[in-house]
């Protein structure tokens, strides 16, 4: 018997590149249908399915707008999304962390794309997994809560890094928890120098007139 | 879509068992490509700013690999650091506590140069031997 022989090669190749090669996919087919594509990441809780809900609600009459949403396993979010009159698809990830470009495509069959202006892609609750999936969006949108503390874009920085814009939701929360908001937003330009910064709260409806013009791909 | 339990590990994991699927997927292509059974190494380039932790990675990495040609293989995970450039100092090696500030002068150095890569960069394949058949 004779010893196998190792043989090194050199590979250099993106370890996702499935999934962006499917991202792909996705851009090139909201593109040809017109459908501004809007991927929007957070913690749980910071406030993703309430900002969509308030914006189905002031919005509608004024742009046609569908969701697809990611979670885990219920579909409650979809049903709160629903009742504003919008079209609300969920994905069920089942123990998958984000939503990657596959399920998207697996999805996008349900819509008629071409009678709509905005595809809300509401990922998963997480801030470090949905950092690595291009989904083919046109823009990605990150919240953070005023809740949850001024040092999550440090602790994660991709996530923050990849945004084309950060929404810092709950606004009418921020004297009562002692945010600190200049603190919130140097952490957020250390993350992602130059990103826009939209503060609001979906309660009171503050800043809302900003978040609406980054939802038309007016500029910010 | 797949299973990606990965043979039990907990959902902290999970991320990390996502990419380790992913990465035996390309390697696996790659065997293919070669011609080649199993491999019995591969190196990782995983930059700071991948959101992967090594870590968590060469931990999901076995379960994940078991019943393929990289099962047993040997992972090795390169961190790669994150490099900007800064205005004045040129070149710099980032801190990913400090975002992309310059770390002598603290200047924003937006665009990464390197340290957001999640590549295979290597693999060790076994070739047939055809004594062993
Ligand atoms: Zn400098």
């Amino acid at each position: 018997m004779t010893v196998a022989n190792p043989r090194i090669v050199t590979v250099r190749q993106n370890i996702l590149k499935a999934n962006d090669h499917t991202a792909a996919e996705n851009r090139a087919t909201f593109t040809a249908a017109g459908v501004r594509a809007i991927n929007l990441a957070s913690s749980p809780g910071a406030g993703k399915t309430a900002l969509l809900e308030r914006t189905l609600r002031d919005l509608a009459g004024q742009m046609s707008m569908a969701v697809a949403v990611g979670d885990l396993a219920t579909e409650n979010d979809a049903a709160r999304l629903r009742q504003h009159g919008a079209q609300a698809e969920q994905i069920v990830t089942g123990t998958i962390c984000h939503l990657d470009a596959a399920m998207v495509q697996a999805v996008l069959p349900r819509f008629d794309l071409a009678g709509l202006e905005v595809l809300f892609l509401e990922n998963v609750g997480n801030l470090v997994c949905p950092s690595s999936y291009d989904l083919g969006e046109a823009a990605r949108a990150v919240l953070i809560s005023t809740t949850e503390g001024e040092d999550k874009p440090l602790k994660y920085p991709t996530m923050f890094n990849t945004a084309d814009v950060v929404v810092i939701t709950k606004m009418d929360l921020a004297d009562a928890v002692g945010f600190d908001r200049d603190l919130c937003r140097e952490n957020i330009d250390r993350a992602r120098p130059g990103v826009p910064v939209i503060e609001l709260s979906s309660r009171s409806g503050a800043g809302l007139d900003a978040w609406f013009a980054f939802v038309r791909g007016e500029p910010t | 879509m797949r299973a990606l339990y990965c043979a039990g590990r907990g959902a902290a994991d999970m991320h990390e068992a996502s990419i380790a699927l992913s990465l035996i997927d390309v390697a696996s292509e790659v065997l293919r490509e070669h011609g080649a059974a199993r491999a019995s190494a591969l190196t990782v380039r995983v930059g700071q700013w991948s959101s992967v932790v090594p870590e968590a990675l060469t931990a999901a990495f076995p379960a994940c690999a078991a019943g393929t040609g990289l099962e047993g293989a040997r992972l090795s995970v390169v961190t790669v650091p994150g490099v900007g450039e800064c205005p004045v100092h040129g070149r710099v090696t980032l801190d990913v506590t400090r975002g992309l500030r310059c770390p002598e002068c603290g200047a924003p150095t937006p665009t990464l140069l390197a340290g957001d890569e999640l590549e295979l960069d290597e693999l060790e394949l076994v070739e047939p031997d055809l004594e062993d058949v």
